[in-house]
């Protein structure tokens, strides 16, 4: 009689916990997928913020690698914003620019959103490890996330902080 | 927005975190936001209108100190009323890896969490015992904030996360308008200090063997002394004629701490190491009061190596008397450093830093499917 209750007990645990990590699995790769497509659309909010800027200064270059980071395919996209990262420094350090506060707010959020990003993607590839979802697959039904490896896109320096006590 | 902030600290103790998290509601809401506070509180009635008490804290002796938390299987069940009915956009929690309000909000929470680190906790036993807990905690959590950089290094070199530097603010408009104490500053030149003076890395001795030198010449010029301390032992090492010119307020509440900054023609700040004050300065620069300061990393960077305020040799008693003789003596060099540290203040104005604060809960939001909500659906934003 005992062994029943146990095998029940056994089963109905494993069951509610298979559950939850099914709905923890499910939950971190939405948010992966929320961030990627956040991340993208303010990618493209800084290249066309660009392109206009490059426009109306006659800055070519800047210009150029505006339009070619809209139209990179996913492979090129990292190198493609790595180069708008760096025609958009040259313009922002030129002394004689006037300030670009606007651009320097949207290269901002996409350095905060890429962090967000690549945080999330970090969780997901975690739990992506794990014994039982692997053996399982739990994450099967999901595509495996990657991070979005490019350099640092902010124009600002460092934000300047004072050491608490 | 609909901003829903916890703290883990109880609102009738002073502290930083505690501060923090008041003057950001304050910002949140003078920029027209929805704020509603959780806060452990011992009584409902000694909390701001916008704050909620989560119950009784127990004092809990944690890193050194003794901290006041809520915890608990009734706490808990306020953190989950609380969320139940403020229908927030963000939930942004301070401190969530300590156990306390902050952490049960994050576990009763599904949707945009935001999370602010303050202190550089270093990993300990008790952290890496509860590893899996921590896990689950740090997965629910999608915007992090350090607000210095060593909060934001053991972000990355313990927990494995990042996080988004935003610096503490100073409430600009409160040290510039605060009224200076009477009598003060007067007109023979005083010079000001704010800290426990009996600690030697705050360097309290250098300014006072420099201020030692600079009465033997000007012995009108006074001293002003605010913080906690035996009085005592500092008259007693100085000449009694000298002993006389210092003014020692004990420790002083917010509102006395600006008016004392207001106080002064120059302000100190002789620290020899370690991690130090250097909100201080940022607050006396609000006050438009120009600093002097030893020549560290941290009060370099705030003074923008020594632009925004006068920088001396750390630890040199010498050095500092003449820098004061020179300054106390030339309004119009004050004036410029008065200034330059109004600019550098308004960098650190909690109005401004808000609107950073409000970029990752917007960030939070977008990588986030849902509310911040157990179960309840239908968020917006």
């Amino acid at each position: 009689m005992w062994w029943v209750v146990t095998v029940v007990a056994v089963v109905v645990l494993n069951a509610t916990y298979l559950t939850w990590l099914a709905a923890r699995v499910d939950r971190l790769h939405a948010r992966a997928s929320a961030a990627a497509s956040a991340l993208d659309a303010h990618l493209v909010r800084r290249a066309v913020a660009a392109a206009a800027l490059g426009e109306a200064i006659q800055v070519p270059t800047l210009a150029l690698a505006a339009r070619i980071a809209l139209d990179a395919r996913p492979e090129d996209r990292g190198a493609a914003e790595n180069d708008l990262t760096r025609q958009l420094r040259t313009v922002v350090a030129d002394p004689e620019a006037p300030v670009f506060a606007e651009l320097v707010a949207v290269s901002r959020r996409v350095a905060l959103t890429r962090q967000v990003h690549d945080d999330v993607v970090r969780d997901a590839l975690a739990v992506r490890r794990r014994v039982p979802v692997r053996a399982l697959g739990l994450a099967r039904r999901h595509p495996r996330p990657g991070y979005f490896d490019v350099d640092d896109p902010s124009l600002e320096g460092a934000p300047r902080v004072p050491v608490a006590e | 927005m609909r901003v829903g902030l916890v703290c883990p600290y109880s609102f009738d103790v002073p502290g930083g975190v505690q501060l923090h998290v008041r003057d950001l509601a304050e910002a949140l809401i003078r920029l027209g936001h929805e704020v509603s506070v959780l806060a452990p509180a011992d009584d409902d009635e000694a909390l701001p209108p916008y704050a909620v008490s989560a119950g009784r804290a127990v004092p809990v002796p944690y890193n050194g100190s003794v901290a006041r938390l809520a915890f608990g299987p009734l706490s808990a069940a306020r953190v989950r009323r609380w969320l139940g009915t403020g229908d927030f956009d963000v939930l942004h929690v301070h401190e969530p890896f300590t156990p306390s309000l902050s952490m049960l909000a994050v576990l009763s929470a599904r949707g945009p969490v935001v999370a602010t680190f303050h202190t550089a906790m270093t990993r300990s036993r008790a952290m890496a015992a509860a590893q899996g807990v921590l896990q689950l905690v740090s997965e629910k959590i999608t915007g992090r904030i350090a607000v210095s950089e060593l909060a934001r290094k053991v972000q990355v070199e313990h927990l494995g996360g990042s996080a988004w530097q935003i610096p503490n603010g100073v409430d600009v408009a409160r040290y510039a308008t605060a009224v200076p104490l009477p009598g003060w500053p007067g007109e023979d030149g005083s010079i000001g200090f704010l800290g426990r003076f009996t600690e030697p890395r705050k360097g309290f001795r250098v300014l006072l063997d420099a201020y030692r030198r600079l009465a033997e010449r000007r012995p009108a010029t006074r001293l002003l002394v605010a913080g906690p301390g035996d009085q005592d032992e500092v008259r007693g090492g100085v000449p009694a004629l000298v002993a006389d010119r210092i003014t020692f307020l004990g420790k002083v509440s917010e509102t006395d701490k600006a008016r004392m900054l207001r106080s002064v023609d120059i302000y100190v700040a002789p620290n020899t190491h370690g991690e130090s004050f250097g909100m201080i300065l940022t607050e006396a620069m609000a006050a438009g009061t120009p600093v002097v300061a030893s020549d560290m990393d941290a009060f370099r960077r705030v003074t923008e190596n020594g632009r925004a305020g006068a920088l001396f040799p750390t630890g040199d008693a010498h050095a500092l008397a003449a820098t004061l003789a020179r300054l106390l003596d030339a309004p119009d060099e004050r004036t410029v450093l008065a200034a330059r540290g109004r600019e550098v203040a308004a960098g650190y104005d909690w109005a401004v830093l808000a609107e950073r604060v409000l970029e990752v809960y917007a960030t939070a939001i977008e990588a986030t499917a849902g509310v911040v909500l157990d179960e309840l659906p239908g968020g917006t934003w």
